[in-house]
């Protein structure tokens, strides 16, 4: 596992935690959550809390994690469920109350959970759920198992929906994914290594937009106001870049990032926060030609949150992290914690013109289930209305398979969806 | 005096219109043909109705225009994974005094083959006829012999009745009638395989953009019936996403340097994504091309071996195995498969006389329609009818 150092990733994180008081708590869910939680090593915050949680005693005992929680002895007496995720569901649901506790005053929760096991799986919802109720908002990095472990992956795949209920935006790691991202010759670890990586990247991305006085700011409030639906699909990618040109570099490797090429991932965002960072040689104009070009290959429209950072340590390099999401509906378990104002200092700050009429507001989220349908990601020429009506029965199942997208049904064969690209399923590396 | 036919493929990259002349000598002659470029289709459904009729009608148009005649009604191509073949039997005994078997015992064998109804919700679409068999033997045309009982075998295929009528839909929506409807692996096969090799025992893979449709014959009979939710466009999708390209430029790769064989002597080798050097363009091995390919390929025939288990017995495929459609034009891919399946496999060579315009093996299944219509596939001694369809759609069209 990586021993990526959080802290030269967010270099000022300590001196943020003094401009708001928002806390974030990252929470890591079972064996694999807790296992990515250790590779991130940020236990020295004080606005960034840790937790692990598992019903697995030694999972926890080896943690690094600031905070444990661990439940569920009477079900399981201190060992694993076995993948059993309804075992690990009956077992947090009677230990509800510890979880509120923790979750009491967090207004960020990042959720990591391996969905093919049984205490992520089963559990994962139920933390988004109850963090949801007390008011945060929930962003989960999900690891999904193997296609070639079937029923894992088929369990896997009822948790993701489960999970897409409550949290807001959920981004599903596969892990067939895991060989597209390290070197040409690199080894299992090492593309392990790479996963968790992109996991920090993704928190720490939010975290310096959250936490860090920026050139251009962007707050919590914009944050929320962005990710406060339910998002039946996300995309979330990253690109570096050095140099005189290192802007543009860092767009074309964000373009190409393996992230924003899998099956699971939404090609348009609806909503997209794009953080830039970069050393002191960025251009204010440069910037925003930038942020305009990712703007369109992601077709966002208006609800764009822009952040932009200094970091002197960058020198001439540039950092660029997208995080979008599509097919917005109503959340369950209501927050709606952004004061009436945030509509006006997120256009204030906002560099994209909105062009278009306000789409948010007419899925805005509602406490009762029969609210509004969501709106289409992408415009249909054939019958907007009934496609979007469709999308809504189907919104749980649909995923992006490229080509295949807009297809309720998965293509399932012996348990293997073969509209998921061969080489993905199938482990074969390919160079780009 | 001649007769007009027409025959519609609506196929997910394109619709595919050909209309024949019979001359009284019963020789084809293709006087239109109109292919159009289809985009309300996924894996051999439709799921965009309007887009899908209107590139159908203009095609139609397009043939009737270029034949200087109209069609009326047509033969229609038939695929997707709601397609289920099954085998149906009907027996009857011989009514009359003498026991010569007259056309009448073969039709009551053949009403009973037919009564078997297909689950709710769907419908027969085609019923291959196979041999008849006269007290137990078979024979081409009983009618006239002596014997006690006639029995009947048909290949049924049924489908779901919401995929078909949309089929339907499109066609009676441009005010045609349906002459039959013809499983497209059939079709198919009546051109890329022989008597000679149906009799050897065949299996006829038609690789099309949406679907792969299979055919085996043994002893000259169908003997299985399928369709393989993979198709050329699964190629397609895997290069765009593999090379993180638009899907437009994976097709055309795919085209240009698509091969299902990794070849040692492209690793280094490399091509330009878009090829007019424009801003965002950028070059990809061709070895990354090659492996997206292989593996998909190799999976696609992975797949069929696994449905067909033991029916692929090289001891009753003396024909082989024969690639068609658009995705056996990929080079290498007989060698791929011959490789998972073991036995022989090649692709598919068209009658002499079709005209070298169309004879590219993504028309097969169109160019197949028109010979299956030539072919008598009534019962002996009955009457070719026009409309003996009708009896089968009639429900589905509300008649």
């Amino acid at each position: 596992m990586s021993q990526e150092n959080f802290l030269d990733m967010c270099p000022s994180l300590h001196q943020g935690n003094e401009i708001c008081n928002i806390r974030a708590k990252i929470i890591g869910v079972g064996g694999a959550g807790v296992s990515l939680i250790d590779g991130l090593r940020f236990d020295n915050f004080d606005a960034v809390d840790n937790l692990a949680m598992d019903v697995d005693l030694r999972t926890l005992s080896d943690s690094l994690a600031s905070e444990k929680l661990s439940f569920g002895r009477r079900h399981t007496r201190g060992m694993g469920t076995g993948g059993e995720y309804a075992l690990a569901r009956r077992a947090i649901e009677e230990e509800k109350d510890l979880l509120r506790k923790q979750l009491d005053g967090v207004d960020l929760v990042f959720l990591l959970a391996g969905l093919g096991g049984g205490t992520g799986g089963g559990v994962a919802p139920v933390v988004a759920r109850i963090a949801r109720e007390s008011g945060a908002l929930v962003f989960a990095f999900t690891p999904m198992p193997f296609s070639w472990e079937k029923s894992r992956h088929a369990q896997a795949e009822e948790c993701l929906k489960d999970l897409r209920k409550h949290a807001n935006a959920v981004v599903p790691l596969p892990n067939d994914s895991l060989l597209q991202m390290g070197g040409k010759d690199a080894t299992a670890l090492e593309c392990f290594a790479e996963a968790s990586r992109n996991v920090s990247r993704g928190i720490s991305a939010i975290c310096q937009l959250v936490f860090q006085k920026g050139m251009i700011d962007v707050d919590f409030v914009h944050l929320n106001r962005a990710f406060n639906h339910r998002a039946g699909r996300t995309l979330f990618g990253y690109g570096s870049g050095q140099g005189q040109d290192a802007l543009r570099e860092a767009l074309r490797e964000l373009m190409l990032c393996p992230m924003l090429h899998l099956p699971d991932v939404s090609k348009a965002a609806d909503t997209l926060v794009i953080f830039i960072n970069g050393g002191a040689g960025m251009g204010m104009s440069a910037l925003n030609s930038i942020a305009e070009e990712i703007r369109k290959e992601f077709k966002a429209g208006e609800n764009v949150v822009f952040g932009a950072h200094i970091d002197e340590n960058m020198g001439d390099g540039v950092d660029i992290t997208v995080l979008g999401a599509t097919d917005l509906g109503p959340i369950s378990g209501s927050a709606d914690i952004a004061p009436s104002s945030g509509q006006e200092i997120l256009q204030a700050t906002t560099p994209v013109k909105s062009s278009h009429p306000s789409r948010l507001s007419s899925s805005k989220p509602k406490k009762t289930k029969t609210s509004k349908p969501p709106k289409q990601a992408k415009a249909n020429k054939a019958d907007p209305q009934a496609l979007s009506q469709n999308t809504f029965d189907f919104m749980e199942d649909q995923n992006q398979r490229g080509i295949f997208d807009n297809l309720p049904d998965r293509n399932l064969y012996d348990g293997e969806d073969l509209d998921v690209p061969a080489y993905l399923r199938r482990g074969v590396k390919i160079s780009v | 005096m001649s007769k007009i036919i027409g025959a519609v493929e609506i196929g997910t990259s394109h619709a595919k219109v050909l209309i024949g002349e019979v001359g009284e000598n019963k020789r084809l002659s293709i006087v239109g043909m109109a292919s159009r470029s289809n985009e309300g289709m996924r894996k051999g459904e439709i799921i965009d109705f309007r887009s899908v009729a209107t590139c159908v009608h203009s095609a139609i148009e397009e043939a009737e225009k270029m034949s200087g005649t109209t069609i009326d009604s047509i033969y229609l191509a038939q695929t997707g994974t709601h397609l289920k073949g099954m085998v149906l039997r009907g027996s009857a005994n011989v009514s009359s005094a003498d026991r010569r078997v007259k056309p009448e015992d073969l039709q009551r064998a053949a009403d009973e083959a037919r009564r078997r109804q297909p689950p709710e919700g769907r419908s027969y679409v085609h019923h291959v006829r196979m041999p008849i068999l006269l007290d137990g033997n078979p024979v081409e045309d009983p009618v006239g012999s002596i014997g006690q009982k006639v029995e009947l075998i048909y290949w049924s295929i049924d489908g779901e009745n919401k995929a078909i009528q949309k089929n339907l839909d499109v066609a009676s929506s441009y005010s045609l009638d349906i002459d039959d409807l013809i499983l497209s692996s059939v079709a198919s096969s009546t051109l890329v395989a022989g008597p000679d090799l149906r009799r050897a025992g065949t299996l006829v893979i038609d690789l099309g953009a949406g679907v792969t449709d299979l055919a085996l014959y043994r002893q000259g009979n169908l003997a299985y019936t399928g369709v393989i939710s993979v198709g050329g466009d699964h190629v397609t999708g895997d290069l765009s996403m593999g090379l993180r390209i638009l899907e437009p430029y994976a097709e055309e790769l795919k085209l240009e340097y698509g091969k299902a064989l990794p070849d040692e002597a492209d690793s280094g080798e490399e091509v330009w994504i878009i090829g007019n050097k424009t801003i965002g363009d950028r070059k990809v091995t061709r070895k990354a091309i090659t492996d997206i390919i292989h593996v998909r390929i190799v999976e696609l025939f992975e797949i069929i071996s696994k449905e067909l288990g033991d029916l692929i017995d090289p001891n009753e495929m003396g024909g082989g195995v024969i690639l068609t459609g658009g995705g056996s034009k990929l080079p290498g891919i007989e060698v791929v498969a011959s490789k998972v399946l073991g036995v022989p496999v090649r692709k598919g060579v068209f009658p002499v006389g079709i005209s070298p315009d169309i004879a590219h093996p993504e028309n097969a299944s169109v160019l197949g329609l028109l010979h299956y219509a030539l072919e008598d596939h009534t019962l002996p001694g009955t009457p070719r009818k026009e409309s003996s369809l009708l009896g089968k759609i009639g429900g589905l069209l509300g008649m």
